[in-house]
């Protein structure tokens, strides 16, 4: 085998290992989430669940595209949904999903959360990653993964517009109960008006 | 009569391990499981063939064709957790201590250490082979018979192999989600998979008495141990979601999914949250 050869296919080896490795991590996108978790630290060292509640929900408020993730959870649907559906769909959508954080956080008190990496989609569609500060192997969320979905709009703006535990994903999750709703009351405009009818009731309006 | 005798016991464990697999996983084994393959490319195709005899998966990966009975069994195994293993998971709450629970929890996920090597080395995953080897030693002599974790405080973190898994990283499509009667969710291929565990259990080919009330102890107290911490998320669920049996079908079908890739993220087949959202915005 000659030297070139071998060169060669060295250099092919490293090309397509750059190929393979994942996409590159994204720093600006890292910030914002840790800027994110830096506010969501000190509301989880509260043990008071009322305060707690009203911390993440300013946080969500901040943060989180609501209305994105609320289009998104209508899946092939959001295409159908008329204009008065709307104005009464992203408010509720909004008070809904942001009991769900509450609950999904519930469990952290006295926990931080801090950013350990992400992973680019696409420019614009960034993942990054957090584990519990200071967890020692054998901890109860010593493994534990909750990994943030952040989206880059126009100039540069970000939001999260997910959010995952151990690759279980809120939004999705959502996307699947609210299909289904809609299917299951004849599709279209007229299954969305029911599944604004249950979140009505779900939230209490 | 002695058949009716010994299939009622079998009947009333698997009731219990019913939600258990409800609920998702046991935090004490890996954080649970999935559906969807790990190699697209190789299971495309069994699961195209599924999907065009039926209709379309979805963007989210979720085929249920099967969905008339499979919301039927989700409504029987859901009275069955109600009226059996709710009472029995909070009794056992009330008589036990964390610590306690924790204990029964490692030693039960110690005793499936068949399973997982042979899954292991089935899937060629030596190093985890490796892993399951050492944690099953370490445990059972210095975690005394498994009751304690000595191994993950070591640094060698529990994982679960099941058959399910091992078909899916040979390339077979997960088929049609299933909800199983007393087994809760699965698929065609993780309910093959399972029958195929429960003949690979060693405890199963041993038919003293003794063996037999082993493995309806087992049975019991497996549903009733991971059963009992999810208590409050599962009823959290069915209070807040709008279609609970879409919302477990999801959380099965995303976490067998992370459970097939090793704990691996897999972000690439996440469904997309851009651009055609901007359009409708």
């Amino acid at each position: 085998m000659s030297l070139r050869f071998t060169r060669r296919i060295a250099a092919l080896a490293a090309l397509a290992a750059l190929a393979a490795s994942p996409a590159r991590a994204d720093a600006a996108a890292e910030l914002f989430v840790g800027k994110m978790l830096d506010e969501a630290n000190a509301i989880f060292q509260s043990e008071d669940r009322a305060a707690r509640d009203k911390g993440v929900e300013r946080l969500v408020d901040k943060y989180v595209d609501m209305n994105r993730v609320a289009l998104f959870a209508l899946g092939q649907y959001a295409r159908q949904i008329t204009d008065d559906q709307k104005s009464a769909y992203l408010p509720l959508f909004r008070r809904y999903s942001t009991t769900v954080y509450q609950d999904a956080l519930a469990d952290y008190s006295g926990q931080r959360l801090i950013v350990t990496g992400s992973v680019d989609r696409s420019a614009k569609d960034i993942v990054v990653a957090s584990k519990i500060e200071g967890a020692k192997p054998g901890d109860k969320f010593a493994e534990l993964i909750v990994s943030w979905r952040v989206y880059r709009g126009e100039a540069g703006w970000m939001s999260v517009v997910d959010a995952g535990a151990d690759g279980i994903w809120l939004a999705v999750e959502q996307q699947s109960q609210f299909k289904s709703v809609i299917a299951d009351n004849g599709g279209g405009t007229k299954g969305i008006d029911a599944l604004i009818a249950e979140l009505k009731a779900k939230v209490g309006n | 009569m002695r058949g009716w005798i010994i299939s009622a016991p079998i009947a009333f464990a698997a009731a219990l391990s019913s939600a258990f697999a409800q609920s998702g996983d046991a935090s004490a084994i890996a954080p649970t499981a999935s559906e969807a393959p790990v190699d697209p490319a190789a299971t495309d195709e069994t699961a195209s063939e599924l999907a065009a005899s039926v209709e379309e998966t979805d963007a989210t990966g979720i085929h249920d064709p099967l969905e008339g009975f499979n919301r039927a069994m989700f409504k029987t195994n859901n009275a069955i957790d109600a009226v059996l293993l709710v009472p029995a998971a909070k009794t056992y709450r009330f008589v036990t201590n964390e610590p306690m629970r924790q204990g029964l929890r490692n030693f039960l996920s110690n005793a499936q250490m068949p399973t997982n090597l042979l899954n292991d080395l089935l899937q060629a995953e030596f190093e985890r082979a490796g892993e399951t080897t050492a944690r099953f030693l370490i445990n059972s002599t210095l975690g005394i018979g498994g009751l304690i974790d000595v191994a993950a405080k070591w640094g060698i973190a529990p994982h679960s192999e099941d058959f399910g898994q091992t078909l899916a990283v040979w390339g077979i499509g997960s088929g049609p989600y299933l909800y199983l009667p007393l087994f809760g969710p699965s698929s065609v291929r993780d309910g093959t998979g399972r029958i195929v565990d429960i003949a690979t259990d060693p405890l199963f080919w041993i038919s003293t008495d003794p063996a037999q009330y082993a493995r309806y102890a087992r049975f019991g107290a497996t549903a009733v141990s991971f059963r009992e911490p999810y208590l409050e998320q599962v009823e959290d669920i069915k209070e807040k979601s709008l279609d609970p049996y879409a919302s477990f079908r999801s959380y099965y079908t995303q976490s067998r999914k992370r459970q097939i890739a090793n704990g691996r993220e897999d972000y690439e087949d996440l469904p997309e949250m851009g651009d055609e959202l901007d359009e409708i915005e």
